[in-house]
């Protein structure tokens, strides 16, 4: 019967309702720290995991990195250096100026990778906010007129939610060409259907609320009642999910340009670089693995700070 | 029930429509396939033929008509690149990709079902912790990471395994780790959250209250409401079975539907991308019926209820 007791301990009576995020980080020392009297330092552990620290300083370190990268960037990311082609990293026999080597025409890894990042980031930052922005226009706009309307949405977001996006988005991309912008509009298409789902959801309910009623009696029109009253109501949920779509966004955005469908050379992205440096993978690994690890290492931290703020904002998402 | 399955059939032929009309603006309407496939410095008259015989010189309201009765007679057009029929061209690819993504759906169930049944039961065990660290790697690891990675251990440095190709089973084994690893992450984080929601149920508690054995408690009650979210997620896995491979395949360069895909994009080869977006939505449809039924089947309450759709 140990066990019984032992599964039924629900997640909610966990004093501040993390108890996902810590449920999954906490290390063994969290377990006695908690049991003993508490101090501050456990208190402020406690609030803010190791683990999501680490996750925000990494995301921290990359938006530095992407704002300041002309100025970190020891090399332009076209700047070919052929005499030093394919030198390895320092450590593994290569010298300083190349501090994570160089590709096969000589160009500084290093270099590269850090513009990869600005690319990447930026790819994803506006796709997901142009998700968002669809997906929350459509949810309120069915929540708004019901009727046909919320019928259509809710049509489209089944056809979303029951197609892989990456065929669409390959077909798409195969018939439009290929640009920065139209790759950036495309990535906004990429798990609108969430937004609406929940803002469709969401506003239904607050349009109940006294809230809403009181201000369309005191005769506000509909978009000063959704966007000054309703929105900001709804917002936490909003960016949590925008959050956890974010790393999806960078991980689409990746693989497609490592198909060599994405972002095309003579700009470099994350996914870019590990597509172009597979073919040097017996010799010069390095090409390909400097920028697989800032993939994994953004995508793990965004999540874990991802689910972190879910539980922190808003234990209802899942 | 029959009303249930007949909405369900009626949601599924709008979806099938959806994709077509999709497919056809998508394709149709971003520019001139004849200037794409011939050079355009060609002369004006192989233009003009060209453009008849693939029917481009008509309007476009015309054109749509066309496409829909050409589509429901099974006529997906010629591959622009060596006027093969773009369908055949596609089938003789399927078992390849099936050869992958079977094995790789047998892993994910194999692994992430009973990993998340056993993480739920084992709550903040250290298997549980296991097991969400490997979901976690599996959600942020993309699968050309993953494949390249493995290559650079088995192949590169073990020498125990080929890169890719398709010469024999062996080839198969990296792909099929790499699909099957990341699903069977995905799978087991579903089954657990599952689970535990259905742990936390009242009519749990109920039944080990009256003295029900912990084991009958788990396989009666919890099991089978929990499977209600776990098969939404699988039926989306057998659904992009024919699909769910375009990353693997061109990692490992085998010769699957996702690589013939991946080419004719780089080719804008029209007819062949349509026919796989059309081969793609069908499957993706069949395994939605499929699951709906199976709703049906396993959740008596949902045969009146309408269902969010699946995904």
């Amino acid at each position: 019967m140990a066990i019984v007791t032992d599964n039924r301990a629900p997640d909610k009576r966990a004093p501040d309702g993390d108890a996902v995020t810590r449920e999954r980080n906490q290390a063994p020392a969290e377990v006695s720290a908690k049991r003993a009297p508490r101090g501050r330092l456990a208190r402020f552990f406690e609030a803010w995991p190791p683990s999501v620290l680490l996750a925000l300083a990494w995301i921290v370190g990359m938006l530095f990195i992407a704002t300041f990268v002309e100025v970190l960037a020891g090399y332009a990311y076209t700047a070919m250096d052929l005499r030093a082609r394919l030198s390895p990293p320092v450590g593994w026999g290569g010298d300083i100026r190349h501090l994570l080597g160089t590709d096969e025409l000589g160009r500084d890894v290093l270099s590269r990778l850090l513009y990869s990042i600005r690319m990447s980031l930026l790819i994803a930052f506006f796709g997901t906010l142009i998700a968002a922005a669809l997906g929350t226009f459509l949810g309120i706009l069915a929540a708004h007129f019901r009727g046909w309307v919320e019928d259509i949405v809710l049509m489209m977001i089944d056809f979303q939610a029951s197609m892989p996006f990456l065929i669409i988005a390959l077909a798409v991309l195969a018939f439009f060409g290929n640009s920065l912008i139209l790759f950036i509009c495309l990535m906004g298409f990429h798990g609108w259907e969430r937004y609406a789902r929940i803002s469709r959801g969401l506003a239904i309910s607050a349009n109940e609320q006294g809230y809403a009623g009181a201000v369309r009696q005191l005769g506000a029109p509909a978009w000063r009642i959704y966007g000054r009253h309703i929105l900001p109501n709804i917002a936490s949920t909003l960016i949590v999910s925008m959050t956890l779509a974010f790393p999806e966004t960078i991980l689409l955005e990746s693989g497609l340009s490592f198909l060599g469908l994405g972002v095309q050379p003579p700009l470099t992205s994350l996914g870019n670089m590990v597509g172009y440096g597979r073919e040097y993978i017996t010799r010069a690994p390095w090409i390909m693995l400097a920028p697989s690890v800032v993939i994994i290492l953004t995508t793990l931290s965004i999540s874990i700070v991802g689910d972190w703020l879910r539980d922190r904002l808003d234990p209802t998402l899942r | 029930m029959l009303r249930y399955l007949s909405t369900r059939l009626v949601r599924a032929l709008l979806t099938i429509c959806f994709v077509v009309t999709f497919a056809f603006i998508i394709l149709r309407l971003s520019g001139d396939p004849a200037l794409l496939i011939l050079s355009p410095d060609a002369p004006p008259e192989a233009i003009e033929a060209f453009r008849k015989s693939w029917g481009l010189d008509r309007p476009v309201w015309e054109q749509y008509f066309h496409y829909f009765a050409a589509i429901a007679e099974g006529n997906l057009g010629r591959s622009m690149r060596d006027g093969r029929p773009a369908l055949e061209l596609v089938l003789e690819r399927v078992p390849a990709t099936l050869a992958l993504t079977i094995p790789a759906l047998i892993l994910k169930i194999g692994i992430g079902i009973p990993a998340g049944i056993y993480a739920a039961l084992h709550r903040n065990k250290l298997a549980d912790r296991l097991t969400m660290l490997f979901s976690v790697a599996g959600f942020t690891v993309p699968s050309f990471v993953l494949g390249l990675l493995l290559v650079l251990v088995f192949s590169v440095n073990l020498g125990w395994l080929p890169s890719g190709g398709q010469d024999s089973w062996v080839h198969g084994i990296l792909p099929v780790i790499t699909l099957g690893t990341a699903g069977a992450a995905v799978l087991a984080r579903f089954t657990r959250s599952a689970m535990l929601e259905v742990l936390g149920q009242p009519y749990i508690r109920t039944a080990s209250a009256k003295g029900l054995p912990w084991r009958r408690v788990i396989i009666d009650h919890a099991l089978p409401n929990a499977a209600i979210p776990t098969v939404t997620i699988v039926g989306f896995m057998v659904g992009s079975l024919v699909a769910g491979a375009v990353v693997v395949e061109s990692v490992f360069s085998w010769p699957g539907v996702g690589r013939l895909l991946v080419i004719a994009v780089a080719n804008r080869d029209l007819a062949v991308v349509q026919t796989i977006l059309l081969f793609v939505a069908a499957t993706m449809v069949c395994a939605n019926l499929t699951v709906d039924m199976l709703y049906g089947w396993i959740d008596p309450r949902l045969r009146t209820r309408r269902v969010a759709g699946a995904g």
